[in-house]
């Protein structure tokens, strides 16, 4: 059998787009099933693909790929078609696919504004981000990284809140700006391995090795050195990635977008776009740059210690329960990208794991802020109390993802906290430090906002409001579930995830060592991850 | 040179010339045709001679297609002065669809605005010929030929709105311009003859190859006048200024033409001419300063300008005039990818340009062109097909993948930075940045529900043919940003097919 179903993975959203513009605009429930039904497809294969790659993949070299295909694209300057699923993309896809199927199905039971256009841009924006997270090659992955944009832009511009626009448009520019710069490193790295090399190649696996000078860069007539031509490369990545994830000082179109963007837009913006920021400095920034990455590990990191307590911080004075989410949102992010830049297997791995994990917080949180400002009419702390005896199933969601939001041992965030933390103290112990301050801080924010929302006498906007509906803790029922789930066999993700882990950190590191503890989560190590 | 060079219709053709104007000999034919046509054409009837306009087009497209696959080995016709091969047969493929394309939207546009007169075409078809002649013009006489016959033709036509102030002051300031650039162009070739003693274009450059690495000033100052003649023809800055009044101006479908045409048939001159002619070292670490500078003011000026203007039409005047700055980015890296580069960026200009602005054209209603920023809010909830199309053309403007523009960009970008020159790029990738705002604005109006108190505007239903034009460019915005190799490939083989001697 031999279906490419990565590339079927990709298109299948986009065909579904494209049929979607034959059904007439009124057809509103044919629209929406159509659109729930590819979504659903589209994640049927890729679970069962990740369920079942097993933990050797199938092609050699430093960096194996357990399903990849490559075509030729443009032979003139060497790009190619390479897409591959490792153990790395793996469960981010999965995510991925989950997280559509969240959105499709959240928009199908509101009725939304010009819905046709809803739907065929969240099918497009599925093609896009899978692309990103299955593209090999660098010209590829530029292609679906910036052109995720496009849908993106307009979904965000034409549903929220009427801030939308302002929001919408600093979101692409800052974007469009940290891309362009790594358009410039992509080209330059291009051309340094062509001359290196001879030949012409975009391929990650091809470009490995780098050929990017070493030597630092004098700017003439003023004499002054600067990074070498390498770190600035990798500096244009990180700009890029930087400003997706976000780090701290690039964050700032994050509040006003997760403020004004719908639901239905945030559980895949907040549970998967974000994080592609951080998946794709694993696979790109770390491999291609060993060098210029521990060079900059430090800052980068303390960057991400700040966005941890600084987004914790920002949280604790919110009264807007949204922007409460949104800001722990940024702290979690920075968690994140903290496990990345340990460069040790614990940390990226943690980060992975995180990275799954988050998502399926993230996405329960924004839909129960949702459910709670539809029934009460406010998002304002101070206005919220006493929803636990009016909304007892709502509760019980909530508790579970409060708990899981701030690392609960036994929840599903714990193992990949808990990860990443080792991982930093082996960096240096004062970032272990300061990170678990921001656990200390998200214990506090998250309480407080569940204590008040839930507990108290209720407030004259709680007194009459009904619990969810079945349909709606239907849809809360698989994240909650997966929390508790992944929280007592964290074994699944890890296992998948370690020999791509080990390989990437091996290559970080620019030599062939797996140092490093090993620990996958609290499951017991499986050694299935060896070759 | 005997009595028989002065009278080369006795001489036995060396080859057979005229295979090499095919092209160019069916359009000036159908030019013809329709002059004639016109005198014994009822008004009512107008509209057929389109259909003819259009089929001189096609003939003279199944000319090129047909000599693409005869000028395999590039040589020169009639004498050196006209340059037989695949570059100039590229641009002479963009020129033709375009001209189609905007054949296609023009008999309705001119009903509804009651300009239905048929000297349009005719003169549509003879400002083609001389952007094709201009193309392939291997000798300075030609191009100044082939500049002055587009360039009369395109005066004419920005004023063909008579009864409209505007149009007609677009045509005063386009002709006043016009002709101050052809008088720089006319003294710069008047120097470089002088200096080199030749106006054949691979003569010239023998000559300068010959003249022993000592640069003449003289020569130099025509190098530099010829430049300026050509910058007007791209609108490149700081010659830029009339660009934008006579876009607005002009009937939109002449804008349509004219912003697509001149620019590629220009870009076409100037890479054959200083690319290939003044590509000698010596010469070009002169020139290259001048073009580098034009490129970089002509991408902040056009983008920073863009984002103040609140009609579409002076918005794609500026974004017009940015693009023009990318496009020099691949004159100035003298590379043969620099090359191909361009003519992937002139043909992805090309379909995005003509596609907006034929969406602009298609909207207009009886009074008006509909161009101002107010009048598009909403365009999406009324007309969701076309506003689609319109976002896509702004998307490959802004070079956003997966459009065309995007690997335009690309291409010129990875020219510059391959032939080490990365503060160009970094210019380029800056006001690009910038130039999202702009585009991402109007795209954003498109899609913003107008107010209940607005007025609504009444803009014209599409009609099959304009609606076929907006598939056809939205499908290669598309396509070239997908099946890059499709065309890609062709300006490969464009860029190596381009005649070098004589």
């Amino acid at each position: 059998m031999n279906v490419p179903w990565l590339t079927v993975v990709l298109l299948l959203p986009l065909a579904a787009a494209a049929l979607l513009q034959v059904i007439p605009r009124t057809a509103v429930t044919l629209l929406k099933a159509l659109t729930v039904t590819a979504t659903a497809a589209a994640a049927a294969i890729v679970w069962t693909l990740v369920a079942t790659m097993g933990g050797s993949p199938h092609s050699a070299g430093p960096l194996s790929f357990h399903y990849s295909e490559i075509h030729q694209w443009i032979p003139v300057i060497g790009a190619t078609y390479h897409v591959g699923l490792d153990g790395i993309s793996a469960w981010i896809l999965a995510l991925n696919a989950g997280v559509f199927v969240l959105g499709a199905i959240l928009v199908s039971r509101r009725s939304t504004d010009r819905l046709k256009l809803f739907c065929g841009l969240l099918l497009l924006t599925e093609t896009m981000t899978a692309g990103v997270l299955l593209s090999v090659d660098l010209l590829l992955f530029y292609l679906f990284w910036e052109g995720m944009l496009i849908p993106l832009y307009f979904l965000l511009a034409n549903y929220g809140n009427e801030n939308r626009g302002r929001a919408t448009v600093k979101f692409i520019v800052y974007t469009v700006a940290g891309s362009l710069l790594m358009l410039v490193s992509i080209l330059s790295l291009f051309f340094a391995h062509g001359v290196a090399s001879g030949n012409l190649s975009f391929d990650l696996t091809q470009l490995l090795g780098g050929g990017l000078s070493k030597q630092p860069l004098v700017i003439p007539w003023v004499n002054i050195t600067t990074f070498t031509p390498e770190q600035w490369a990798f500096l244009g990545f990180a700009a890029a990635f930087a400003i997706k994830i976000p780090l701290v000082p690039f964050h700032t179109w994050l509040p006003d977008l997760y403020e004004s963007a719908p639901v239905a837009v945030l559980v895949f913006f907040a549970g998967l776009v974000s994080k592609l920021g951080a998946y794709s400095f694993i696979r790109f920034a770390l491999t291609l740059f060993p060098d210029a990455v521990n060079t900059f590990k430090w800052v980068l990191a303390a960057l991400a210690v700040v966005s941890i307590i600084y987004g914790a911080l920002m949280a604790l004075s919110q009264r807007d329960i949204k922007r409460i989410v949104a800001y722990s949102s940024l702290s979690h992010l920075g968690f994140i990208a903290l496990g990345i830049f340990t460069l040790n297997v614990n940390g990226i791995n943690g980060a992975v794991i995180q990275i799954v994990n988050h998502g399926i917080i993230i996405a329960a949180l924004f839909i129960i802020v949702d459910i709670i400002e539809q029934r009460t009419g406010t998002r304002d702390r101070h206005e919220l109390a006493g929803l636990e005896r009016r909304m007892p199933w709502l509760y019980a969601f909530f508790l579970v993802a409060t708990l899981a939001g701030l690392g609960m041992p036994g929840m599903n965030s714990f193992a990949g906290e808990f990860s990443i933390m080792l991982g930093a103290f082996q960096l240096h112990p004062a970032y272990a430090v300061l990170a678990g301050l921001g656990v200390v801080l998200a214990c506090w924010y998250m309480l407080r906002l569940h204590q008040g929302v839930m507990h108290d006498p209720p407030q004259p906007r709680t007194e009459a409001v009904g619990d969810i509906r079945p349909a709606q803790g239907l849809v809360l029922l698989p994240l909650v579930g997966l929390m508790v789930f992944l929280g007592v066999f964290p074994g699944p993700v890890g296992d998948v995830t370690q020999l791509s882990v080990k390989q990437t950190t091996a290559l970080a590191h620019g030599y062939a060592s797996t140092a490093g503890p090993n620990f996958s989560g609290l499951g017991p190590v499986s050694p299935g991850g060896q070759p | 040179m005997t009595v028989l060079g002065v009278l080369p219709v006795l001489a036995p053709p060396p080859g057979i010339d005229i295979l090499g104007l095919l092209p160019e000999v069916i359009l000036a034919g159908g030019f013809i045709v329709l002059m004639m046509l016109d005198l014994v054409t009822a008004p009512a009837q107008r509209g057929w001679l389109a259909v003819v306009s259009v089929v001189a087009v096609a003939g003279a497209f199944g000319a090129t297609v047909w000599c693409w696959f005869d000028a395999a080995t590039p040589r020169t016709v009639y004498f050196g002065a006209f340059a037989y091969d695949r570059f100039g047969l590229f641009i002479n493929a963009i020129i033709l669809v375009s001209t189609a394309l905007v054949l296609m939207i023009t008999p309705q546009y001119l009903n509804r605005r009651g300009l239905h007169y048929g000297e349009y075409y005719a003169l549509i078809l003879g400002a083609a010929t001389g952007m094709m002649l201009l193309a392939g013009a291997g000798s300075l006489m030609v191009i100044f030929l082939a500049i002055e016959l587009l360039s009369i033709a395109l005066y004419i036509l920005s004023g063909f709105n008579r009864t409209e102030p505007r149009s007609q002051e677009a045509a005063m300031k386009y002709l006043l311009l016009g002709g101050f650039a052809s008088g720089f162009l006319l003294f710069g070739m008047a120097l470089i003859y002088g200096e080199t003693g030749h106006t054949q274009l691979t003569l010239i450059a023998a000559a300068i190859t010959n003249g022993g690495g000592t640069v003449d000033p003289l020569l130099m100052a025509g190098i530099a006048l010829l430049f300026v003649g050509l910058a007007f023809k791209i609108s490149a800055a700081p010659f830029h200024t009339w660009t934008p009044d006579v876009y607005q101006g002009a009937p939109t479908s002449v804008t349509t033409f004219m912003s697509v045409t001149t620019k590629v048939a220009a870009f076409a001159a100037l890479i054959r001419v200083f690319s290939y002619t003044f590509g000698e070292p010596l010469i070009y670490d002169r020139w290259k300063i001048i073009v580098y500078f034009v490129a970089i003011a002509s991408m902040v000026v056009g983008n920073v300008a863009a984002l103040r203007q609140t009609s579409l039409k002076r918005v794609l005047g500026y974004s017009g005039i940015a693009q023009g700055g990318y496009i020099l980015i691949g004159v100035v890296v003298l590379t043969p990818a620099a090359t191909w580069g361009s003519l992937y960026y002139l043909a992805s200009y090309a379909v995005a340009n003509i596609g907006a602005f034929a969406v602009i054209t298609v909207m207009a209603n009886r009074g008006e062109d509909l161009d101002s920023y107010a009048s598009l809010r909403g365009l999406a909830f009324r007309r969701p097909y076309v506003a689609a199309a319109m976002g896509l053309f702004l998307l490959s403007l802004g070079g956003f993948p997966p459009t065309a523009g995007f690997f335009a960009k690309f291409f010129v970008f990875a020219a510059a930075i391959g032939a080490h020159e990365l503060p160009l790029a970094l210019w380029g990738i800056g006001t690009s940045a910038v130039s999202v705002f702009y585009y991402l604005r109007v795209g954003l109006l498109m899609y913003t529900r107008p107010q209940p108190d607005e007025p609504s505007y009444n803009w014209s239903r599409t009609s099959l043919s304009g609606g076929g034009v907006l598939a056809l460019t939205a499908a290669g915005t598309l396509v070239m940003g997908i099946f890059v190799t499709l065309v890609l490939n062709i300006a490969v083989s464009a860029q190596n097919g381009i005649v070098l001697h004589g």
